[in-house]
């Protein structure tokens, strides 16, 4: 019986007290590693990842999946620099474009799903190959930057306009001056928002409800193919957002496939399953996943760690996740996802 | 000098007249006496971003100066597509290939089958171990030293250093080699951190590595981050870390955009090293064309990098590769691999 409350537990808590541990373990290794503003650097570390992950984690609760946030997000990143360096608009022009941009995206990636029949893995992978094209179309495959030669002479003359670049550069005074950037707030607004909205409003309900038996769901009248869109669209939303924070961060646009922001954000919402051991993608799990990804990433680069082995411990953290999520959870009897 | 600004405008009116160089193909020996009959291909291992960009532009240019027909082949990273599209261009029936990167073990034999049925070729940044074949490099151990000298010369002879590095990458291992000799030599610079990734976006990447890297070590005040990319990403964590008065940043590699970062206010990006990739793409087509007229260009064809620093950029008012090409020679054109009979194209 014990026995049985130790595996709930673990399954429970499992994870969070494995990050507890991490955070413990690199302030006392790591020189510098416990400071508020360390502990800054890794929210804005995942701020840009966690915003597509909490995008995924929305198709991943009606049981589909989004592969082209990556290319969105780059897309989003070389929209903005495009209409603000070469079209020369304004800061406001360019995020609307971008937004519009990502929705328009997510809605024909659920169109494609829902009324072409073509599979989500198909459909939003086809998708990711067509925007790492077209955004370099325009420009001839060349990152844009103000002074950069156009044809004929000309020299593109606008700027990343200062309202644009205070999205990703300002800091907002917290108890220290300068401490909290941007993105973080961004981040915590929109994973706050998500979260509310798939677990308190009726239409979260209803996509989780989707993604667990979309026939069941469908007989008892839910609208499956407008809800299943309206999840691509956030997360086409989501990553568009996550690119103008880039943008804004680099500030100028640069050529980029966006497969590591891909990998990273599904590697976030993935281990956000084992969480509180919910073994099912949840807004809050797929925060603490993305936090849980920064500090380690953090930690050992403080440790002067090589990359390749940031790489391994980024893989193993995912698979440990899985285990829990899957092996544990269907022991549990509660049963996981599937 | 009165003779090459003729060159150029008999060059410029035969581009006008869509003849390509006619004007010259006089003096011009065989086979580019005829240059329209002259068929070059491109054979490409890495395409995408601005260097491979540029690289093709200077190819492109000096090809139409010549006035011969160019035919790109690009593999996309992929090696054994690589090889198969020099069979291609030798099934074409081309008359010479210039191979850009690749892998020596792919493309090691597809050379050999190249200068086997009597094409000329020269290979750019990729060693295919063959006597006939020259190599045109631009100097990735020399970009790494003479960025690292400039350091030096800023900062004297000890200091303390972050070091973005990521082994494994061939022209960052050659200026990899630079970096140890100079640390060999000078005692008093020490390496506090090395750290470095390529995950995509790079600079965004590399800007969370520096942070950490920069709360870990408060002692840095020099980085040596040999490729623009990494910089940039550097340069990001600098500034949000309010330090840019307390580093300076020495690179590697420029573009237009890295104009404009070096050239901020306050900037710690100081200098970096580069040379020209739309030369060496013009450099590379010239020692093809010479090796095609029987001329010898030795076995290495070297493009000498050029120092830029922020002090330049900001007393000439340089503010992209234009500015840049017109306001140091140098940069604009290497004297290398260059004939009478060869059009140098530019304005």
């Amino acid at each position: 019986m014990s026995g049985e409350r130790l595996l709930n537990f673990a399954i429970r808590y499992g994870f969070l007290i494995l990050l507890i541990g991490m955070v413990l373990f690199f302030s006392f290794a790591a020189n510098g590693f416990a400071s508020p503003r360390s502990a800054v650097f890794v929210l804005q570390s995942v701020a840009i990842t966690g915003i597509l992950a909490l995008g995924v984690t929305c198709t991943l609760v009606v049981d589909g999946f989004d592969l082209s946030i990556g290319a969105v997000a780059t897309s989003a990143l070389m929209l903005s620099a495009y209409s603000m360096v070469i079209l020369e608009q304004s800061a406001f022009t360019a995020i609307v474009l971008c937004l519009l941009m990502g929705a328009f995206v997510g809605l024909v990636n659920g169109i494609l799903i829902v009324k072409f029949r073509v599979p989500d893995l198909l459909a939003t992978l086809g998708m990711m190959f067509l925007l790492i094209g077209l955004q370099r179309i325009p420009t001839q495959g060349n990152s844009i930057a103000t002074g950069m030669s156009l044809s004929a002479d000309s020299v593109a003359e606008g700027v990343f306009s200062p309202a644009f670049l205070w999205l990703g550069r300002h800091r907002f005074d917290l108890v220290i001056e300068r401490l909290v950037p941007v993105p973080v707030v961004i981040f915590l607004v929109i994973a706050l928002a998500i979260w509310a909205f798939l677990s308190l409003t009726r239409h979260g309900r209803l996509m989780y409800a989707i993604g667990s038996n979309e026939r069941a769901a469908a007989l008892v009248g839910t609208p499956v193919s407008r809800y299943k869109i309206a999840a691509y669209m956030i997360s086409g939303v989501t990553a568009s957002i996550g690119g103008i924070l880039l943008a804004a961060r680099l500030g100028r646009g640069d050529i980029a496939s966006g497969t590591n922001l891909l990998l990273d954000s599904v590697a976030a919402a993935l281990i956000g399953f084992a969480v509180l051991g919910a073994a099912r993608p949840n807004a809050f799990g797929t925060v603490v996943g993305a936090l849980f990804v920064g500090i380690l990433l953090q930690g050992m680069t403080m440790m002067n760690a090589p990359y390749y082995t940031q790489d391994f411990v980024k893989g193993a953290v995912l698979v440990v996740a899985l285990v829990f999520t899957f092996y544990l959870s269907s022991r549990r009897g509660a049963g996981g996802k599937v | 000098m009165l003779r090459r600004e003729l060159m150029k405008l008999a060059c410029a009116t035969g581009l006008a007249f869509g003849t390509g160089g006619l004007a010259l193909a006089q003096d011009a020996p065989a086979p580019f006496d005829n240059p329209q009959d002259v068929t070059i291909a491109l054979v490409r291992y890495l395409s995408t971003g601005d260097f491979f960009q540029a690289y093709l532009s200077g190819v492109e240019e000096q090809a139409k100066a010549l006035g011969v027909e160019l035919r790109v082949l690009d593999s996309r990273q992929d090696a054994a597509l690589q090889a198969d599209m020099v069979d291609q261009a030798i099934a074409l029936g081309v008359d010479g290939i210039i191979i850009q990167h690749g892998l020596t073990e792919s493309m090691k034999a597809a050379a050999q089958r190249a200068v086997d049925a009597d094409i000329d070729v020269v290979a750019f940044d990729v060693d295919v171990e063959n006597d006939s074949i020259p190599q045109i490099e631009q100097s990735d151990y020399l970009l790494g030293k003479l960025a690292l000298e400039q350091a030096i010369k800023d900062n004297g002879d000890s200091f303390t250093a972050g070091y973005v590095y990521v082994p494994g990458i061939a022209p960052l291992d050659r200026r990899d080699v630079a970096w140890e000799e100079v640390k060999k030599a000078n005692p008093g610079i020490t390496e506090a951190a090395t750290f470095g990734t390529l995950d995509n976006p790079i600079a965004n990447s590399v800007a969370n590595q520096a942070r950490s890297v920069m709360q870990a070590n408060p002692n840095i005040n020099v980085v040596f981050a040999p490729y623009d990319e990494f910089a940039k990403g550097v340069k990001i964590a600098v500034d949000e870390a309010g330090l840019n008065q307390d580093i300076d940043i020495y690179s590697a590699d420029v573009s237009t955009a890295d104009i404009s970062a070096m050239r901020e206010p306050d900037s710690a990006w100081v200098a970096t090293v580069a040379t020209n990739p739309a030369v060496v793409g013009r450099v590379s087509v010239r020692a093809l064309a010479l090796l095609m007229a029987g001329e010898n260009v030795g076995e290495q064809v070297v493009v000498p990098p050029t120092l830029i620093t922020q002090d330049f950029l900001n007393e000439n008012d340089i503010k992209n590769m234009d500015d840049l090409s017109a306001k140091m020679p140098q940069f604009a054109n290497a004297d290398v691999a260059t004939a009478e009979w060869i059009p140098v194209p530019g304005k």
